[in-house]
This record gives C-alpha cells, sequence and structure tokens, in this order.
C-alpha cells in the first residue's frame, strides 16, 4: 500500500545561544492509509518536536527544520510547500490534538465559535450552517446536550470535556490524518479510556490514519497497529505492536517493557532503567543509550547503528540486530 | 458584563471607583437639566462678581459672575468627552501598533519600538506645547486628536509584551495547527485575549488625560474660551486664588475626584480581568 504520510530524514534543531539541541535527528517512518502508528518515548526523546515539525508548528528561530528532510503527504514534501497553501493541509487534511485540553482551548471563545473557526477557515460556509455542523459535532464526540454545551466557555467545562471539544475541532473537516500528542495525558484514567475509545471510534468512521503519540505503553498496546519507540530524537525501533512487543529488539524498548507495570505479574518493585536522558545538545557518540544499555561493548561507542531489519519484521537502530550472540542473558 | 460589573461591587476600593465614575458621567450627561444656571450666562457684573458660596450660587461665581457650579457640571462633559475620545484613539492606536510589532517581530518590532521609546523620552507636555503651538487656533476635535495621538506609547508597549507571551500558548499554536490563517489569528483568536489589559490601560489613561487637559488649558492652550472645561477654569480662578479660592478649589476638586474615581476602577477591573487571581 502506498503511505499516505512519508517521513524522510527529519532533524529539527533549536539554536540557544552557543548551543544547538538537536531535538529531532534522522526521523524516517511511514504513515498507511487508516492505520494507527503509535510513537512512545519518555519525556526529552523528541515525540512532541517530531509531530509539530510535520505541520511546520516549529517557531523559526530559535527553531530550524534541516532543508533536505521530507515530509511527504500525498506525494507533496510539505516542508517546501507556500505558507499559504501549507494552511489549506493543516486542519483539513492533517489535524492535531494536543496534550493540554485547558491550554490548548481559547479562553475567550466559546467552544462553539473556536469549532466553527476551523470550518470557516476552510470552507465557504455561512454562520449559521457553520453553527448547525459544530452541534453536530459536539453531538458525534459525545457531549450531551450540544445546543447549550455549544455556547459554553472552555473554563465552564471538565479536562474531559474540553479534550473531546479538541477532537471535535480536529475533526471538523474530516482530515485524512489525526495526530494526537498524548492526548490522555493531563486526564485521569476512567476518562483516558473514554477519550481513547471515542478516538478509535471516530478513527474507524472516517476512514482515518492517526499518528498516536505517547508515554504510556498502555495506550499503544491498545490501539496501535504499529509502534515506533523513540529515544534521544531518534526512531530506535520500530515495527508491528504485537511482534514489537513480545520480542523487543533494541535493549531500550525491552527495558521500557520491562519497566511497566504489569497485571498479570504482579512484582514487588519495577526494574528501572539505570541512568537519564541525555540532553539534546550532546548526544552520546555512536549508539545514543550506550551509556545506559546493558550490553554495550566497543562497537556501540564508536558507530552509531543504522536502522537494522530483524526477523521479526521489526527495525531496530542496534547493532545487536547484527551480532546477537553479545546479547546478555 | 454582570459577572464583571458584580465582581468590580464586591471589591471594596473598585467599588467605590465605580460609584464614583458612575456620579461622575451621570452629572455630566445630565448637566443641561440639572445645571442652575447657563454656564456662559454673565448674570450681574455690577454687583455678582466673585460671589462666595451661598444657597443661591452652592459654588459661588466667577469674574464674570457666571454660576460655578454651573460651569463645573458642563466642564465636567467637555473634560470627559475629550478624555474618552482621546483614551479610544490611544488605545486604538496603541493596540494596533504592539500587535503589529509583536507578530512582525524582527526588523519591524525593533524599529517600532525604538519609535516609541524615542517618543516616551520626551516629556509630554513639551511635546503636546510644541503640537498645539504650531496648530494654530486648535478646536476641541484637534485637542482631542493631539491628546489620542502623543499617549498610545505606553498602551503599544503593554500590548506588544502581551502578544509575545500569548504567542507561545498551545491554543495559538493549536488554532494555527487547523489552518486558521495570520489575520484570523490576530483578530478572533489573539485580539479577545488583549481585552483585560487594554481595558485597564484605558481605564487609567483616563485620569491622565484629564489631568494633562487641565494642565494645558492651564497653560492657556486647551479648551478655547469661553467652553468651560476644569482645566480653564482653574486657569480662570488662578488669577483670584486670594479673593475668591472656591473658583480654582471647586473644579481641582471635580479633577481629584475623577482621577481617584478611574484609577480604583482601573485597579478593580485590572484584579478582577485577570483569570490568574480569580
Amino acid at each position: 500500500m502506498k503511505p499516505l504520510l512519508r517521513v524522510r530524514g527529519l532533524r529539527t534543531s533549536f539554536k540557544t545561544g552557543r548551543t544547538v539541541a538537536r531535538a529531532v535527528d534522522d526521523v524516517s517512518f511511514d504513515l498507511l492509509p487508516g492505520e494507527t502508528l503509535g510513537i512512545v518515548g519518555e519525556s526529552g526523546s523528541g515525540k512532541t518536536v517530531t509531530a509539530l515539525s510535520l505541520l511546520r508548528l516549529i517557531q523559526t528561530p530559535p527553531g530550524h527544520i534541516a532543508e533536505e528532510s521530507v515530509v511527504e503527504y500525498n506525494g507533496v514534501n510539505l516542508l517546501e510547500l507556500p505558507a499559504k497553501e501549507l494552511r489549506r493541509v493543516r486542519g483539513a487534511e492533517i489535524s492535531m490534538v494536543f496534550q493540554e485540553p485547558t491550554t490548548s482551548l481559547n479562553p475567550v471563545l466559546t467552544v462553539g465559535s473556536q469549532i466553527a473557526e476551523t470550518l470557516r477557515a476552510h470552507r465557504v460556509i455561512s454562520r449559521r450552517s457553520a453553527a448547525a455542523r459544530t452541534i453536530g459535532l459536539l453531538r458525534r464526540v459525545g457531549i450531551p446536550e450540544p445546543e447549550i454545551r455549544t455556547r459554553h466557555y472552555p473554563h465552564q467545562m471538565s479536562g474531559g470535556m474540553q479534550q473531546r471539544v479538541m477532537i471535535a475541532m480536529a475533526l471538523a473537516c474530516e482530515p485524512k490524518i489525526l495526530i494526537a500528542d498524548e492526548p490522555t495525558t493531563a486526564l485521569d484514567v476512567t476518562i483516558q479510556a473514554q477519550i481513547l475509545e471515542l478516538l478509535a471510534d471516530l478513527k474507524r468512521q472516517l476512514g482515518m490514519a492517526m499518528l498516536l503519540i505517547t508515554h504510556d505503553l498502555g495506550v499503544v498496546a491498545g490501539i496501535a497497529d504499529r509502534v515506533a519507540v523513540m529515544y534521544g530524537g531518534q526512531i530506535v525501533e520500530e515495527g508491528p505492536t504485537a511482534a514489537l512487543f513480545t520480542n523487543p529488539a533494541h535493549p531500550y524498548t525491552e527495558a521500557l517493557l520491562r519497566a511497566a507495570p504489569r497485571l498479570d505479574a504482579p512484582t514487588a518493585r519495577l526494574p528501572v532503567i539505570p541512568g537519564a536522558v541525555p540532553p539534546a545538545t550532546r548526544w552520546p557518540t555512536g549508539c545514543r543509550f550506550h551509556p545506559r544499555c546493558r550490553h554495550a561493548w566497543e562497537r556501540c561507542t564508536a558507530e552509531p547503528p543504522p536502522p537494522l531489519a530483524t526477523p521479526t519484521e521489526q527495525r531496530a537502530r542496534c547493532w545487536l540486530v547484527d551480532e546477537p550472540v553479545r546479547r546478555k542473558p | 458584563m454582570t459577572r464583571l460589573l458584580r465582581g468590580l461591587w464586591l471589591e471594596r476600593q473598585a467599588r467605590w471607583g465605580l460609584v464614583l465614575v458612575a456620579a461622575l458621567c451621570g452629572l455630566a450627561v445630565l448637566a443641561p437639566w440639572i445645571a442652575p444656571y447657563d454656564p456662559a450666562a454673565q448674570l450681574d457684573l455690577a454687583q455678582g462678581q466673585y460671589l462666595a458660596p451661598s444657597t443661591l450660587h452652592p459654588f459661588g461665581t466667577d469674574f464674570y459672575s457666571r454660576d460655578l457650579l454651573s460651569r463645573v457640571l458642563y466642564g465636567a462633559r467637555i473634560s470627559l468627552s475629550i478624555a474618552f475620545l482621546s483614551v479610544l484613539v490611544s488605545i486604538t492606536v496603541g493596540t494596533a501598533v504592539g500587535m503589529t510589532a509583536g507578530l512582525a517581530g524582527g526588523a519591524v518590532d525593533r524599529l517600532l519600538m525604538r519609535g516609541v521609546d524615542a517618543a516616551l523620552a520626551v516629556p509630554r507636555v513639551f511635546l503636546l506645547l510644541v503640537v498645539v503651538a504650531l496648530w494654530e487656533g486648535v478646536s476641541v476635535t484637534g485637542l482631542i486628536v493631539v491628546l489620542g495621538l502623543t499617549s498610545w506609547f505606553g498602551t503599544s508597549r503593554i500590548v506588544r509584551a502581551e502578544v509575545l507571551s500569548l504567542r507561545q500558548r498551545t491554543y495559538i499554536t493549536a488554532a494555527r495547527a487547523l489552518g486558521v490563517g495570520p489575520r484570523r489569528l490576530a483578530l478572533r483568536h489573539l485580539l479577545p485575549n488583549l481585552a483585560a489589559p487594554v481595558i485597564v490601560a484605558a481605564t487609567l489613561g483616563i485620569g491622565q488625560i484629564i489631568l494633562i487637559e487641565a494642565s494645558l488649558s492651564y497653560l492657556g492652550v486647551g479648551v478655547p474660551p469661553p467652553t468651560p472645561s476644569w482645566g480653564s477654569i482653574i486657569q480662570e480662578g488662578q488669577q483670584a486664588l486670594a479673593v475668591a479660592p472656591w473658583v480654582a478649589t471647586f473644579p481641582g476638586l471635580a479633577i481629584v475626584a475623577t482621577v481617584i474615581g478611574f484609577s480604583l476602577l482601573g485597579d478593580g477591573l485590572r484584579d478582577t480581568l485577570d483569570p490568574t487571581t480569580r
């Protein structure tokens, strides 16, 4: 199948004073029509910057997306598109839902008028029919009494409701791709489940592809078809969800899975990954994970591993794929 | 709006400000009905000069035997309208310049802000005197324009700073992510968020403009006679301060009340409009 979104060699850096932070450094992936790709990684791994770079929402300066990076949607490189045409893609073809609903809704506009804004940005539509469609959208994302709610301000709603409004805004023009950047992080657990279910439902109904960014492996396991694990501004491992979860090829993925609490095998203490994510201004030489890796040997400190194909359909940036005998038990 | 008024009413200082401002505006509007005399009428040039306050003339009379209460009431109309309209001009220009600078950034921002810095370095009354002196026979409309165009510098700075901070908010990125264009973003998404600081700047600005208009009139380059403005009444009364102190005192008190009223209201508005203090 031809990918809907083709990302190749994406590099985004930020210049602060004399240092340069390479927040996203050579990220490549494909998003197929109708599929859900989960991007996981801890804070500072470059997930959000990747998402923002796709639609050129990085503030430049201080941000900078390398000229040779490619973000191809329908055969067009979005990174080279004139601003006016890019605006036609944003919201209409590719939409985005943000992490914190409380801060991603404008406090001084009613939720109805904010949803109508997306409609009016892309379609020639009268005020009245925009209002009618807004009520329909609110109903669709499961907000009770949409006729009343449409006139409310964001602060009159709960976090879960606000996130539903944000989703309604993002889906107003029925985009082909939805980028969801940690859509449930700011919500409590029961609401999280509801929002994820809503996203999965809407995705099916509209036949969208979804790029789900999260640090929660459980969320990814539940709804993603494929998973990409990010570390140090790179995708260190990528593959079908089931394969990646049962046979993690990269030691980082393995360690992440081991650090996640499991209901079927409760333990007193969860194992942790020693050390911390290095700052984006000073990535380690060779493999970026080697200072924290229990398998690391000389090759890992010297040569950065490229994405290597594993026997179980994944691709991992790890020399262990090349030399499996080095893997410690 | 009702929520805002209730919030203001609940704060003690703001309530005083609200009452004072409402009373002054009410008196100004109702001046033709409550003023006992025509403010320009010279009642009795032979025996009516500089009469002390009495039941007949609660504020006394001036050199031309005009009733001072009527003049102060009519003066409120002039002084307050000049203040309102000049502030309207100044916040409009200030907001436009501040938003342009904040949104455009780079060279445009630097150029505009250095210009504002330079303008702020010139003493305001001096600047006004030069402009008014060059402009022969300045009318009330002219005065409003001149006052408005020389008092937006501070507002533009406040607005620029606010825009720089608002630009970073997630909801602005979210609006951009959903395809909202730059003009709509500025007018629909940013502008309403600027209302609070701009309204506060405006209320505080009204007090200042009243003072400046008074000093200009006092210096004899403000509102042309015989139209009464508070400043011009004080100027006329100054010559007779020893014989008839009431002439300068009553319009002076009116100015003090207005400035206090708007300052209290402005402080109160800042507290009620700022969501972080709610």
